[in-house]
């Protein structure tokens, strides 16, 4: 337990009668990219959120690099600072050019300068691929480079931690290898990562733990080749046999 | 015939009278910028009141959204009514400050300020709900984004969400404008010469309505290119979403 870098312990999350989260424990080492699949309904995109308080959980303890935040009440700010997230809908500021989308919360939240800010918000979209798009608006650019620009705006802040919520989900299927591979490259430099996706070949690939939930639980976990490959519950057979079947 | 075009349209009436119907133009410009501007911020601040998030701040959301309800609901006549002779009794009683109850602001006389009170008052009430659905109509995600990047409620609000309301608002805001230019008029009532009360005092030394047909025309020749502007931004914005969605 000691070498969790993100712990979440005993998370409960209600939507009046509906229990969405169901007691939710699971630790994550510096380092480990942890991929959530599951069936639609089965409370990961509700877990992600849950883990930046995005969504406030009923219950339980989010622990981040050995401090711990109380779900109620705790420290949100030291969460968000060091937890980035990048949405299935990208949200990127329409109102704003690529490289200022980037700039804006360093130096914000950060108090970092502006021109600081703006070289290392290049740096960031060149690193993904942008270097040509710094100046463009996002209605100008297409669903991969959106989301490309929002990974990049999620990095700007430096965060410990990378949530990834459906992130192609929304994308036509010719973008969605060129966000994969920023993903990919960001797993390969160490950038601890909780990953929810459908794509089974990037869980396969560059997971170090598969997740399946459903109900709101964690039904199985374990390696890609065991959880994917071989999987012991009934219902995580199931579910693979449906997603793999198309 | 010609009676009917000599009561309105009689040109020696109108050049006779032309620089005093000017004059109250101008007073009429002058209540609709003032009061338009500060209707336009104090909008603004009522309806970001009414979105602060938190049980915390439950009570200050109830009283902007008791003071939107009530002053959509009293006809402005009443409210200017109840300013100027209220505030008139109340700073001669020495119970508020002179310069609160009988305003002589840049020369102004104290009826030409509570006409801007009871405007910025009552129209504030308006734009504030027009702001509110701006502020709306702001996906949910753009918050979500600013928040996972760290920034406070005010900050996103601010630098996010505030400037995507505006600009939506805009047509229905400058809709409110010419409404508020009209009711300018009201402020007759309390002795002051706008331009009705000029064309009027005319009539009624005359018997001829030539010069408030004059101050129609005046109207008119503001109202009308304001609202061919309305027009042009609304077929502007819905162009642009149309092309948004591929």
């Amino acid at each position: 337990m000691s070498e969790a870098f993100i712990g979440l312990r005993g998370i409960y999350k209600r939507y009046g009668d509906l229990e969405v989260l169901r007691g939710i424990d699971a630790d994550i080492k510096k380092g480990e990219v942890v991929c959530v699949i599951g069936p639609s309904g089965s409370g990961k995109s509700t877990l992600l959120r849950c883990t930046n308080l995005l969504e406030a959980p009923d219950e339980g303890v989010i622990v981040l690099d050995g401090k711990e935040i109380d779900v109620k009440g705790g420290d949100v700010d030291y969460l968000r600072k060091n937890v980035g997230m990048v949405f299935q809908s990208f949200n990127l500021f329409p109102h704003k050019s690529a490289v200022e989308n980037v700039s804006m919360a360093p130096q914000m939240v950060l108090n970092r300068s502006s021109k600081e800010c703006e070289e290392r918000a290049r740096k960031l979209l060149d690193r993904v691929g942008l270097g040509a798009k710094v100046d463009e608006y996002p209605d100008r650019l297409s669903g991969g480079q959106q989301q490309r620009v929002a990974i990049a705006r999620a990095l700007a802040m430096d965060p410990q931690v990378m949530l990834f919520d459906e992130v192609t989900s929304a994308l036509d299927p010719e973008l969605v290898k060129e966000v994969l591979d920023v993903m990919r490259e960001l797993a390969d430099e160490g950038m601890t990562m909780i990953v929810v996706t459908h794509e089974m070949g990037f869980a396969k690939e560059v997971a170090d733990r598969v997740i399946f939930m459903d109900g709101g639980k964690i039904v199985e976990q374990g390696p890609p080749s065991e959880v994917l490959g071989n999987p012991k519950e009934e219902r995580t057979k199931r579910f693979l046999g449906l997603v793999l079947e198309h | 015939m010609s009676v009917i075009i000599k009561q309105y349209f009689d040109f020696n009436i109108i050049s006779d009278n032309f620089s005093e119907v000017m004059q109250g133009f101008w007073q009429t410009i002058l209540l609709s910028l003032i009061g338009g501007f500060f209707a336009l911020l104090w909008g603004l601040v009522l309806s970001l009141i009414r979105q602060l998030p938190g049980r915390a701040f439950a009570p200050l959301r109830g009283l902007a959204i008791a003071y939107i309800d009530a002053f959509r609901g009293i006809p402005m006549l009443l409210v200017l009514l109840l300013v100027s002779t209220g505030l008139a009794a109340l700073s001669s009683d020495g119970v508020i400050p002179d310069f609160i109850g009988q305003p002589t602001f840049f020369g102004k006389t104290s009826p030409f300020w509570w006409g801007i009170y009871a405007l910025v008052i009552t129209y504030g009430a308006y734009m504030a709900e027009v702001y509110r659905a701006g502020l709306e109509a702001v996906p949910r995600g753009q918050m979500e984004a600013a928040r996972s990047l760290g920034m406070s409620h005010g900050q996103a609000m601010r630098r996010v969400i505030v400037p995507q309301a505006v600009t939506k608002v805009i047509p229905p805001l400058l809709n409110d404008f010419i409404a508020l230019m009209k009711d300018t008029s009201l402020v007759s009532v309390i002795g002051f010469i706008e331009v009705v009360q000029a064309g009027k005092d005319i009539q009624s030394a005359t018997f001829n309505s030539s010069a408030l047909t004059l101050g129609a025309v005046l109207f008119l020749l503001t109202t009308i290119p304001l609202a061919r502007i309305v027009d042009k931004m609304i077929s502007g914005q819905s162009s642009k979403t149309q092309r948004a969605i591929p």
